[in-house]
């Protein structure tokens, strides 16, 4: 598992020797249509356009919000999915999908634009989604980092370039801002990797696929060199792209565990420097409804729950259930991917925006990262299957399958793939260029739309798979009812009352994180009525032997929450007569009301 | 709220003559009319300030920072020369004061500062000062109301008890006398007793003793909600003296939800953010670094030298996970892993090992601030002022002056300006303060014998089970030290007198006594309440503790606040010594630049160093037909000590020689360009 780590070491270390970049869609924006088409990745104006026809195609089921204004000035939408007919959409469950926090990671965005557009085009189409988008409200934030989004697209990037947020920083700490980013030479969209031919180089090309570098056995000589990512020395400092743009990563500047940059790379210089960021918390903040968040980023097919810093602690026991009920079923949904603990089967992040989710907007929260590299391989099913039996009788796990000295090798796996399913479109052959530094030189390796994303072709499997799980976890947000069970007359205008209320779905009516934490009130049940006085009342432990913990103030309020699949019953002690008003209201569960007569 | 011993000590009070003052609103006054013959009310001061930056338009301006939640304003005041630049090239200092909203008399200082600099141009020649008068203006206006009351929240409406209503159950001036003190119950529960011979002051009791409690405490008012609780939601929000990001408390009732929730805090964020010219930072409240240095002994997630790394790393790069390692030494391995001409930071691996902060001062900074601390109680002297006071308090996680050394990497200074005087103390046989137990050795200590040091240990209140004895072989051990005990002797809460009266409410009594005719507390009166019943109220006033009368105050402030002046005179500052050539024939030079910090800081500080916040100095070389031959363009210097020179060296090709000058430029350290001078030797 902990190869994970290493692989997201290499990428931030950007030791991934040959990861490289990719041209624009060829055949420029396509046209955006509803319902959505996924054979193709949207760019920012594409995003917006799609969630702007989307809303005018379901005007009386959607909302489109604008969230705020990231750092370069661009909208960030919100998409509201909710039927008013069947109530505000404060009083349902709340579902949030955000993606594309990290602007390099844009399949994520997909993911959200998927969801949006198979919950309303399915509405009133397939029984099951007409029944959820009636009860639930969704939030979807397609695009986060919306600057990241645009700049990936239009500008030369690699698959792990273009991350962070665009909140101008001095990497290199020389007084200029920002002033050696990459340079795309070839002008061909892509970032790649920049070689040489030297005869004291410690590359080779590989014998089997000329396109791929080898690094060299220890003591032996190859005759090339490898320069790094395509760029000059534009500040001349003597160093090449060691100042672009960025580096705030958006999901370590929230305000949840923040940590400053020399304990948290790239936290920024202060919680939510990032405006967009600071517009999105606030959003949340401000729709307490929302009981499950999603964030979707890339790579490495992984539904991960918190805590994201072991010094957090575990969550709640009753908590870990529910995530560990969504994320084995979420599972099942996305074969390959795996449901894990984020510190300890990642890496510790301070500042990440699910923590935010989980522990003060008090939700439960996952993060979805997008996409198995690895799968995208030139294999027959047989051969498939025997490399994961081989890898389960090693133990399980891969923890095989990341290793420096194979790149080369999964990489050449991956050479066939493209070869053969992207006809060429994800690698740029070696090309000369002459460089104003080194001279005579070559360029090329992959472009920026692969690696971490799938080829187009593959879009709608991923896009669909990840939207089933939001919606498994969306159908897990609780639903609760009331009865008014007994109503006994014990005196002289006295009557007792017994209640009892259910949650039939896995999900609590509120995390039990958020108790602890006192980060909201909890639901409450409230007892009122013209000529009534409520004289006790409280938890019925045991209706039998009329076991009851009396509340000893204000009995006409009791506090609570229902935890998944279960029930609490409660008794009053009443005196008067009438009707008797019980109102029951969560943030996360809506508001229901009985009445009944005393007589 | 019920009230615990906590809540007691933060509810602090005031006298009727205190608030003897006119209630003002702003009535047009003139700078040369700024008196301290009265507390200034926030309105006021708003007032004053704009006033000040009207009449002297040129070097002074008034900037709005925030809207507070109340819906009150934070201003800053700018005094310098260049006022209106953006970016500008002299340092700054930049002072902040009752950041609670609780010490109104560190606005008056933050006021007779601003005073003192428009007398005296001279302290702003070459330098820029920002003065922010009030933190927390929402909660600054109490001290001006009635009933008076002390809170150190704004006015964001939050739900304390977590309810079905917000800020529904405040306090409540039953008795009408326009202070809101304490209500005590008797009940056969009761945690608290009348102290005996002090009936103005209650303990809780302690049984060994044979004591009982006899009374339920709580503050002055009504359970509005009828929850069977005492004011427990009033009105307000977030304390954002503590709202700010370095050792950020989440998930408390007052502290705001991240760090930067509230207004007034994340505009100070974003001032920091936006003025890297700023050298030092200096809080005016109730804490006091200029005495006693930013404590330490917190427990560090990660000591630094003692690394221990992940199995998996061992497994993947063969590393010994069975022994620890140093930064160093983790470094040197990290670098190997990265890329030629990647720079792998410190911060980047202790963030992927999740090392986590730093949580007490670097040593290297400790001296500093241990001078200055010497200098600053010579200052006390001269002026009169060493008149022995109670300790100024803790600094609290989540502060301004701890954000600011741990974060922005500042020298970060604070003073309190008054105390209550100390009660001088019957002999009880030798003692030995933190103070004194600092300056000693190990060996020192321990040449004091098993004898005297259980008379130390006695005397100062240790517990019973720690005897002289274990002490000492914990020091011969190195388990101990006599620094580290003075340390905790620091955190221990100070002895009580027999009869349960701790130090400070002694000093309270007698000052309460001598100057205040007793007006400092309200005699304990029955009332009859609503829903308690028969109760008393009475106790402290608000205040009392940290607001002296006003009569005191232009005295302190004359003889503390220029104290300021003396702290800025030693922020760091970066000139060029001298800058030489030498020919190396063919019209090449050797060119050297001795760069200097002709200031008592260093530059950075060690923190400063560590968390990467100051930018180096940066050295540029130029001349006609100049060619760097080797050098940089752009040559990085940092981590200057206090009054030490480093040096920077070119070898340059020029046909001019004598018109080449070297650059040096700081973000908050000055500028200088020198001429090229001819050195010595070389070749004709």
């Amino acid at each position: 598992m902990k190869k994970l780590f290493v692989i997201l070491l290499a990428v931030v270390l950007g030791t991934l020797l040959l990861t490289g970049t990719s041209p624009k869609q060829k055949t420029g924006d396509p046209e955006v249509t509803v319902p959505l088409r996924f054979d193709y990745y949207y760019s920012y104006e594409m995003v917006c356009e799609a969630l702007e026809k989307l809303h005018k195609a379901y005007p009386q089921l959607t909302r489109l919000d604008l969230v705020g204004k990231s750092d370069e000035g661009r909208a960030i939408y919100a998409l509201t999915i909710n039927n008013p007919k069947t109530g505000n959409e404060n009083d349902k469950p709340g579902i949030y999908a955000d993606g594309n926090i990290h602007g390099n990671e844009i399949q994520a965005s997909e993911v959200c634009l998927y969801l949006a557009d198979y919950l309303l085009k399915n509405y009133g189409v397939i029984d099951e989604i007409t029944k959820l988008v009636d009860k639930k409200s969704f939030y979807i934030i397609p695009s986060v980092n919306v600057d990241g989004r645009y700049h990936f697209f239009h500008d030369g990037q690699h698959s792990s370039s273009g991350r962070t947020i665009y909140v101008p920083v001095d990497d290199d700490r020389d007084g200029l801002i920002d002033e050696d980013p990459f340079d795309d030479l070839d002008g061909d969209g892509n970032i790649c990797r920049m070689r040489k031919k030297d005869p004291n180089g410690s590359f080779i090309v590989d014998p089997d696929d000329p396109r791929i570098m080898k690094s060299v056995e220890p003591g032996k000589k190859g005759d090339y060199i490898m320069l790094g990512f395509e760029g000059i020395d534009n500040d001349g400092d003597g160093r090449i792209n060691e100042d672009v743009p960025g580096y705030v990563d958006g999901n370590r500047n929230f305000g949840f565990d923040w940590q400053p940059p020399y304990v948290q790379n790239g936290a920024g210089e202060y919680p939510f420097q990032g405006v967009g960021l600071k517009a999105i918390a606030e959003y949340v903040m401000k729709h307490p409804n929302i009981c499950m968040a999603w964030t979707f980023h890339n790579t490495g097919g992984m539904y991960l729950r918190g805590p994201s810093s072991k010094l957090l602690g575990e969550y709640p026991i009753s908590d870990v259930q529910v995530y560990d009920y969504i994320g084995k079923q979420a599972e099942r949904i996305t074969p390959g991917y795996r449901y894990l603990l984020s510190w300890k089967d990642l890496y510790t992040t301070y500042g990440d925006s699910g923590e935010f989710m989980a522990n003060l907007a008090g939700c439960f929260s996952l993060v979805g990262e997008l996409s198995i590299t690895k799968d995208e391989s030139f294999k027959t099913f047989a051969e498939n299957q025997k490399e994961a039996i081989d890898s389960a009788k090693k133990g399980g796990e891969d923890e095989e399958d990341f290793d420096f000295m194979r790149y080369s090798d999964l990489e050449k796996e991956h050479l066939k793939y493209q070869d053969n399913l992207a006809q060429g479109e994800l690698f740029v052959d070696w090309h000369p260029y002459k460089h104003p530094v080194y001279g005579d030189i070559e360029i090329g390796g992959w472009v920026k739309y692969s690696q971490r994303m799938p080829p187009a072709f593959m879009i709608k499997d991923m896009v669909h798979r990840n939207a089933s799980a939001v919606i498994f976890s969306a159908k897990q947000t609780p639903e609760v009812s009331m009865e008014v069970f007994e109503t006994k007359k014990i005196g002289d205008d006295l009557y007792r009352i017994r209640v009892r209320l259910g949650n039939a779905n896995a999900i609590p009516t509120m995390t039990a994180l958020a108790e602890k934490q006192n980060l909201y009130p909890k639901d409450m049940l409230k007892v009122s009525g013209k000529n009534i006085r409520v004289i006790a009342g409280g938890v019925l432990r045991d209706k039998y032997t009329d076991q009851v913990s009396y509340k000893d103030k204000r009995p006409e309020v009791q506090f609570l929450l229902i935890y998944g699949f279960s029930t609490f019953e409660y008794q009053f002690l009443v005196s008067g007569s009438g009707s008797v008003s019980f109102d029951y209201s969560s943030r996360h569960a809506g508001k229901i009301t009985r009445t009944i007569q005393l007589q | 709220m019920k009230m615990n011993g906590k809540h007691v000590i933060v509810l602090l009070w005031i006298s009727v003559f205190f608030v003897f003052f006119s209630i003002n609103g702003w009535s047009a006054p003139q700078k040369d009319a700024l008196t301290f013959n009265t507390y200034h009310s926030p309105k006021y001061v708003e007032g004053l300030l704009k006033d000040i930056a009207a009449s002297h338009s040129g070097n002074a301006v008034v900037h709005k920072m925030a809207s507070t939640p109340g819906g009150n304003d934070v201003i800053i005041m700018e005094i310098g020369t260049e006022i209106g630049k953006k970016e500008k090239k002299m340092p700054a200092i930049w002072v902040v004061a009752n950041m609670e909203g609780t010490v109104p008399v560190s606005t008056e200082a933050a006021l007779y500062l601003i005073r003192s600099l428009i007398d005296q141009p001279d302290q702003w020649k070459s330098k820029t000062w920002y003065i922010l008068p009030i933190g927390n203006p929402d909660a600054a206006l109490h001290y001006f109301q009635k009933p008076l009351f002390m809170d150190a929240r704004n006015k964001r409406p939050y739900n304390d008890d977590m309810d079905d209503q917000v800020d529904e159950d405040g306090v409540d001036d039953l008795d009408g006398n326009g202070i809101i003190t304490m209500m005590r119950e008797k009940d056969p529960q009761g945690e608290w007793m009348a102290i005996p011979g002090n009936p103005l002051l209650m303990k809780r009791p302690d049984w060994s003793k044979g004591e009982k409690g006899e009374y339920k405490l709580y503050t002055e008012g009504l359970d509005n909600d009828n929850d069977g609780q005492y004011n427990e939601d009033g009105p307000g929000g977030v304390n954002t003296g503590i709202n700010f990001p370095h050792l950020f408390k989440y998930h408390t009732v007052i502290g705001g939800m991240w760090p930067g929730s509230e207004p007034e805090t994340f505009s100070l964020f974003k001032f920091a953010h936006e003025h890297p010219e700023i050298a030092m930072t200096i809080c005016f409240g109730k804490t006091n670094f200029c005495m006693t240095p930013p404590r330490g002994g917190r427990k560090e997630a990660v000591d630094m030298s003692k690394i221990k790394l992940p199995e998996w790393i061992g497994k993947i790069y063969g590393m010994d996970t069975t022994r620890t390692y140093t930064m160093e030494e983790i470094m040197d391995f990290a670098r190997t892993l990265a890329p030629t001409g990647f720079e792998i930071s410190e911060s980047m691996v202790a963030g992927m090992l999740g090392l986590g902060a730093a949580v007490n001062p670097q040593p290297e900074d400790l001296k500093f601030y241990n001078a200055i601390s010497e200098e600053y109680k010579e200052f006390l002297k001269k002026n009169k002022m060493d008149a022995k006071r109670l300790d100024s308090e803790q600094d609290e996680d989540g502060s301004f002056e701890l954000w600011s050394y741990y974060q922005l990497g500042l020298p970060s200074f604070t003073l309190d300006f008054w105390t209550l005087p100390q009660v001088e103390e019957e002999k009880k046989g030798d003692t030995l303060s933190p103070e004194k137990l600092e300056t000693m050795t190990n060996d020192e200590f321990l040449a004091l014998g098993e004898e005297k040091i259980d008379g130390f240990l006695k005397a100062s209140g240790a517990p019973g089970n720690i005897k002289a004895k274990m002490l000492m072989d914990m020091i011969k051990n190195g388990m101990m030290t006599t620094k580290k005990m003075a340390e905790m002797m620091k955190q221990m809460p100070k002895p009580k007198s027999p009869e349960g009266v701790k130090q400070e409410d002694k000093a309270l009594l007698s000052f309460n006594e001598k100057e205040l005719g007793g007006k400092g507390f309200i005699q304990w009166k029955s009332f009859n309440h609503p829903q308690l019943g028969e109760v008393e109220i009475g106790g402290e006033v608000p205040f009392v503790r940290n607001t002296p009368p006003v009569s005191m105050v232009e005295n302190l402030l004359k003889n503390q606040v220029p104290w300021v002046f003396e702290l800025a005179k030693k922020i760091p500052s970066i000139r060029i010594e001298k800058a030489e050539s030498t020919s190396l024939g063919s019209g090449i030079y050797k060119v050297k630049a001795w760069i200097e910090n002709n200031g008592f800081l260093p530059y950075p500080t060690a923190m400063g160093k560590r968390d990467q916040q100051i930018l180096p100095a940066i050295v540029t070389i130029e001349g006609k037909d100049l060619t760097i031959v080797e050098g940089k363009k752009r040559s990085m210097v940092s981590d200057f000590r206090g009054f030490s020179t480093r040096t920077v060296e070119w070898i340059v090709r020029t046909g001019q020689p004598g018109q080449l000058s070297v650059t040096v430029s700081t973000t908050s350290a000055g500028a200088d360009t020198k001429t090229v001078s001819q050195g010595k030797g070389g070749v004709k």
